[in-house]
């Protein structure tokens, strides 16, 4: 029980850092990035191509996470532009449409030139014990680091002042405009965070497992059910989402049995939709 | 004696569309079963287009759960043949009807707690995959990802054979009577105002909740009905025919190019996507990352479908060349 709960929690903690990079760009604008688990595998994919050229594994890292940041930068100043231009629904809609041809781009090219492509990153070690229950060095590294991340995530958008503007184009895009805020400038940085976070994601996914070409389309669905539990355009609400979902996952797949867990992820992400749309900790 | 006119041109578009159907595989591929496989997904793919086109075109709800509804149809109706040995079509009507009723109870819900366009997309994405997540559970039902061999499947209709081709030549036709029979009725009417200006439809005395559903229940069942004769014709059904990445997604696609909301808009998607598709028999990657393309191009530059663009640029040109001596201006 004690390390099922435990697992949950691992398992939780990559998912909340799923989830932040899409929980922010909505929150900013209205967009659900449906390209963002394709983001992930590019970022991956680069990772294991500089590895391959004998690279040294944080260095590689650091170019995986430049990588998906540019990429996520380069949708923001192409596809995203005409998307801003719209207001409400007609926005959201067309973000979605555009980004879900954007997934299509990024996948398609990337399992055409690499189908077999694959990052695992070994983080050797002996199992750590943690209150009597021994855990993989990799899987307790990912959860430092999504900690960390979550940490500073939270003290940039509380204590600095450009987090503050973030914050207020979350809660009044016409209300920041006004008082000097350039929406456009703050939403290109906030893609290049989420960018930067699908890269680190690809990083610490890589390290309990292989990280495969294909799993884009799952990465996003993970992605999609944290952000609408957690609130969408809530940091700290994708993390506790993301908690909660990974212990439920993990008791569902001890207990219950493995393909009824995602059945039950699913079903918290439309309960959540049905009883309170705004989210766990949305606003 | 004016309506009838007026019935008569409403329905002209089926006709020509019905006699271009009947006539196609004697001029063009009746000997070829590849080619005569082809043209009958074509034809899936369109009646599936109608009923998404019902749904999303005329009322506004996104439904990302085409395939999975036709997998409610289809599966629906094979396993009920198989657990019980009721003939066919008793197999059919009842995929059609779970197909109706999941449908028309995701619109309900929808409607009941007004969700907008997105969180209706995100529920039903959600019930697509949840719908698939059940397929490979239930093993022992549906074989997983073995897929299920259609016993009971009709000689003569296969997906290669001209009897197929004819199958749902006849069903998109019977798709397209009730689509425009709908457009024509105070149904129809209810459906473009709650589309244009919901707030206003409701203000006008349009009840929005009951048309969505009406909507919502009969595109189900079009995508049910379909799902589940494609069962029969193909012999052999797999979470793959119903996936969300090889229906949705194409399903969307077509009807945007073809123009949301338009009667023939999915016919002529599905058409030209199907010939495209011959054309480019490269490698699969390669045809996903064409198709994102296409979903950037069309709602970046053709928001109300290609065809229409099409149109509406012959009708600036032919009416540049007949300018009227006397025009008011604007416009």
């Amino acid at each position: 029980m004690k390390a099922v709960v435990l697992d949950g929690i691992v398992l939780g903690l990559a998912f909340g850092l799923l989830g932040v990079g899409m929980t922010l760009v909505y929150g900013l604008g209205g967009v659900l990035n449906l390209a963002y688990g394709q983001i992930v595998i590019l970022g991956a994919i680069v990772v294991m191509v500089v590895m391959e050229d004998g690279v040294a594994t944080f260095l590689a890292a650091v170019l995986g996470v430049l990588a998906a940041a540019g990429v996520a930068v380069l949708l923001d100043l192409t596809l995203m532009r005409p998307v801003y231009r719209q207001h409400g629904e007609e926005r959201t809609l067309l973000g979605l449409l555009l980004t879900l041809g954007a997934a299509f781009v990024i996948g398609g090219l990337l399992t055409w030139r690499y189908p077999a492509g694959a990052l695992y990153i070994n983080v050797s070690g002996e199992p750590v014990s943690i209150i009597g229950v021994p855990m993989a060095v990799g899987s307790l590294w990912a959860s430092v680091i999504a900690l960390a991340v979550a940490a500073v995530l939270l003290l940039f958008f509380g204590l600095t002042t450009f987090g503050r503007g973030v914050r207020s184009i979350i809660q009044d895009e016409t209300g920041a405009r006004l008082v000097g805020i350039n929406p456009a400038f703050v939403r290109t940085v906030i893609f290049a965070l989420s960018g930067a976070l699908a890269g680190i994601v690809a990083i610490t996914q890589s390290m309990s497992g292989p990280l495969t070409v294909n799993a884009g389309f799952e990465l996003t669905t993970f992605a999609l059910i944290v952000t609408v539990v957690g609130g969408l355009g809530s940091v700290a609400g994708a993390f506790l989402a993301g908690v909660l979902l990974g212990v439920v996952n993990s008791l569902s797949a001890h207990y219950i049995g493995q393909y009824i867990t995602t059945i039950i992820l699913l079903g918290a992400a439309a309960l959540t939709i049905l009883i309170r749309p705004r989210g766990l900790l949305g606003r | 004696m004016r309506t009838t006119r007026t019935i008569g041109r409403a329905l002209l578009p089926i006709a020509v569309t019905a006699a271009i159907l009947a006539i196609l595989p004697s001029v063009w591929f009746g000997d070829s079963p590849y080619t005569t496989s082809l043209a009958v997904q074509a034809l899936v793919f369109a009646a599936y287009g109608v009923g998404f086109n019902l749904i999303f075109g005329s009322t506004n709800q996104l439904f990302l759960c085409v395939g999975a509804l036709a997998g409610v149809g289809g599966y629906g109706a094979v396993i009920l043949i198989d657990e019980t040995s009721l003939p066919m079509a008793a197999g059919v009507v009842v995929g059609t009807a779970g197909a109706a009723l999941v449908g028309g109870l995701l619109s309900w819900i929808a409607v009941r707690r007004s969700l907008g366009i997105i969180f209706t997309g995100i529920v039903t994405l959600v019930f697509s995959l949840a719908f698939a997540n059940l397929l490979l559970g239930q093993r022992e039902l549906t074989g997983a990802e073995t897929g299920l061999v259609v016993t009971a499947a009709a000689d003569r209709l296969g997906d290669d054979d001209v009897g197929g081709y004819y199958l749902f030549a006849g069903l998109l036709v019977a798709f397209l009577i009730v689509f425009r029979a709908l457009q024509l009725s105070h149904v129809g009417w209810a459906f473009r105002a709650l589309r244009d200006d919901e707030v206003a439809a409701e203000l006008a005395g349009v009840d929005v909740a009951r048309y969505r559903i009406y909507a919502a229940t009969i595109g189900s069942a079009m995508i049910g009905l379909t799902g589940a004769l494609l069962a029969y014709s193909a012999g052999f059904i797999s979470p793959a025919t119903y996936s969300f990445d090889r229906v949705d997604v194409r399903v969307l696609v077509l009807v945007a190019f073809g123009g949301l909301g338009t009667l023939l808009g999915p016919v002529i998607g599905a058409g030209v996507f199907a010939i495209l598709d011959e054309q480019l028999s490269t490698s699969l990657e390669l045809r996903e990352v064409l198709y994102g393309v296409f979903v950037i191009a069309i709602f970046l530059f053709f928001r109300h479908g290609v065809v229409s663009a099409v149109v509406s640029l012959y009708d600036r040109l032919s009416r540049r060349r007949q300018k009227p001596a006397l025009q008011p201006s604007g416009d």
